[in-house]
């Protein structure tokens, strides 16, 4: 479970966080959505850390993610995260970006490691890519590799930040398709993005944030068909 | 003109010579340089204020003096101050070590900075530490990308190590000084000396264009 409470983010005087409260459920695919600049991306960023909180408290399981004490990089070890530029380390080969932090970070022997990266390859679909260079790679390809790196520390929760939005068009539903099989597999996500026909077939919840503030939160067929608020609303009119 | 390279053949094998004094005197240099250089410039990058204002401090100084000064320096002042009697080697690897350290530190400094900061977040968001991830994902990048301006650095030193025939290390400037003034003709061993750094400064750029060639297989 992650739980958000009262958070407020500030980037100098500027706020872009205010007082959000929410609870991510074990198992649960939420899709955070609003307008840019609405504060999602920090939302999410604030949920590992990358960001750090001005004000509020971020529980993951029984853990205060935002006191000083905590161990953060453990922490973000049960937390993965997907980005929207991949970051793919370019000088490792596809299979050394995926058994780096196994090995580095929990220490697991070359062998199991690889073992497990060939695994997640599989399931992504890029077996064959395993030797290759990030930069040899299509955009999507980047992304299903950086999902595979992230799963590969066998995170609890796996965080997205607009994972399609750099990605050509065509290449776009390779990757959802490969967040839904997670979806279903039962893997909790967070996931910030644009595509709204994802977020309404794949999320469980959706969060709709404008101006810095949760200003919608339900289902996604109770968000998408009856709207209750007016900037949600305006919102909805201009994506769909 | 009344040039005779026939009378200096019997020398030139002591001037080569000095070629082996040049190699371990740059190479034991530039090992401090980088060394030094690379500790400096994350000090710079770091956030402890102390030590990133101690490294700014560090190249000002060295970069801000001449060269044959820091030398002369550490080879004079070093036994009036400690009672050390160092060795003109030893003078000469220290300040030369010292002196491209600065310029070595703000060469990588700049790499470091060149590398997406995607890169630090996305180490970071995989759990793995400071150490590991300067050392295996943030640092290989950068040296991929000053490794041009790093061999500038590498060249500069093995050309500029000449001035250390000024404390009487017998590198191959020193050695080439020494025949001429034996014979008082100094153009033909000069020149002999000046072959043979331009030579090592070709191989030198050999060597880079290999490793540079080496580490763009990621391209």
């Amino acid at each position: 479970m992650i739980k958000v409470e009262n958070l407020h983010k500030k980037f100098g005087k500027n706020e872009v966080l205010s007082g959000i409260h929410t609870t991510i459920q074990k198992g649960e695919v939420v899709a955070i959505v609003g307008p840019s600049g609405s504060g999602k991306s920090t939302l999410l960023r604030c949920m590992n850390q990358l960001e750090h909180v001005s004000s509020g408290t971020i529980w993951v399981n029984d853990k205060k993610l935002t006191d000083s004490s905590t161990n953060i990089m453990q922490l973000r070890q049960s937390i993965g995260m997907v980005f929207q530029h991949f970051h793919l380390f370019p000088h490792k080969t596809v299979l050394e970006n995926l058994i780096y932090a196994p090995m580095k970070v929990k220490g697991l022997k070359r062998q199991i490691a690889e073992k497990k990266a060939k695994e997640l390859l599989e399931q992504v679909g890029l077996s064959i890519k395993a030797n290759e260079y990030p930069k040899r790679l299509s955009g999507g390809q980047k992304q299903r590799v950086a999902i595979a790196r992230a799963l590969a520390m066998e995170p609890e929760y796996m965080l997205f930040d607009e994972p399609t939005s750099a990605l050509d068009p065509e290449m776009v539903n390779e990757v959802l398709d490969v967040m839904k099989d997670l979806g279903n597999s039962g893997m909790t996500m967070v996931i910030v993005t644009h595509e709204m026909a994802f977020a309404r077939e794949a999320a469980d919840r959706i969060l709709f944030l404008d101006g810095g503030k949760l200003v919608e939160e339900s289902e996604p067929s109770a968000f998408f068909n009856n709207p209750q608020t007016d900037r949600a609303k305006a919102f909805l009119n201009k994506v769909l | 003109m009344n040039l005779d390279f026939g009378q200096f053949v019997p020398n030139i094998p002591y001037i080569l010579q000095g070629i082996l004094v040049t190699l371990k005197f740059v190479s034991v240099s530039a090992i401090v340089g980088f060394a030094l250089g690379t500790i400096l410039a994350l000090f710079k990058i770091g956030r402890v204020k102390v030590l990133s204002w101690l490294a700014d401090a560090y190249t000002s100084v060295f970069r801000g003096t001449p060269l044959i000064l820091q030398l002369l320096l550490f080879y004079h002042a070093t036994p009036q101050l400690t009672g050390y009697d160092i060795s003109a080697f030893e003078a000469g690897v220290l300040s030369f070590g010292l002196n491209s350290a600065a310029y070595i530190s703000e060469i990588i400094r700049a790499g470091i900075r060149a590398v997406d900061t995607g890169q630090n977040e996305a180490a970071a968001a995989l759990g793995i530490p400071y150490r590991p991830m300067m050392k295996d994902i943030i640092l290989p990048q950068a040296m991929k990308n000053i490794l041009p301006a790093l061999m500038n650095e590498f060249i500069t030193l093995t050309k500029e190590s000449a001035i250390v025939s000024v404390i009487g290390v017998f590198d191959i400037m020193r050695r080439s000084q020494i025949v001429a003034a034996e014979k008082f003709k100094y153009f033909e061993p000069l020149l002999i000396a000046g072959i043979i750094y331009y030579v090592l400064v070709m191989m030198l750029t050999l060597v880079g264009k290999l490793v540079e060639r080496r580490m763009s297989r990621s391209d």
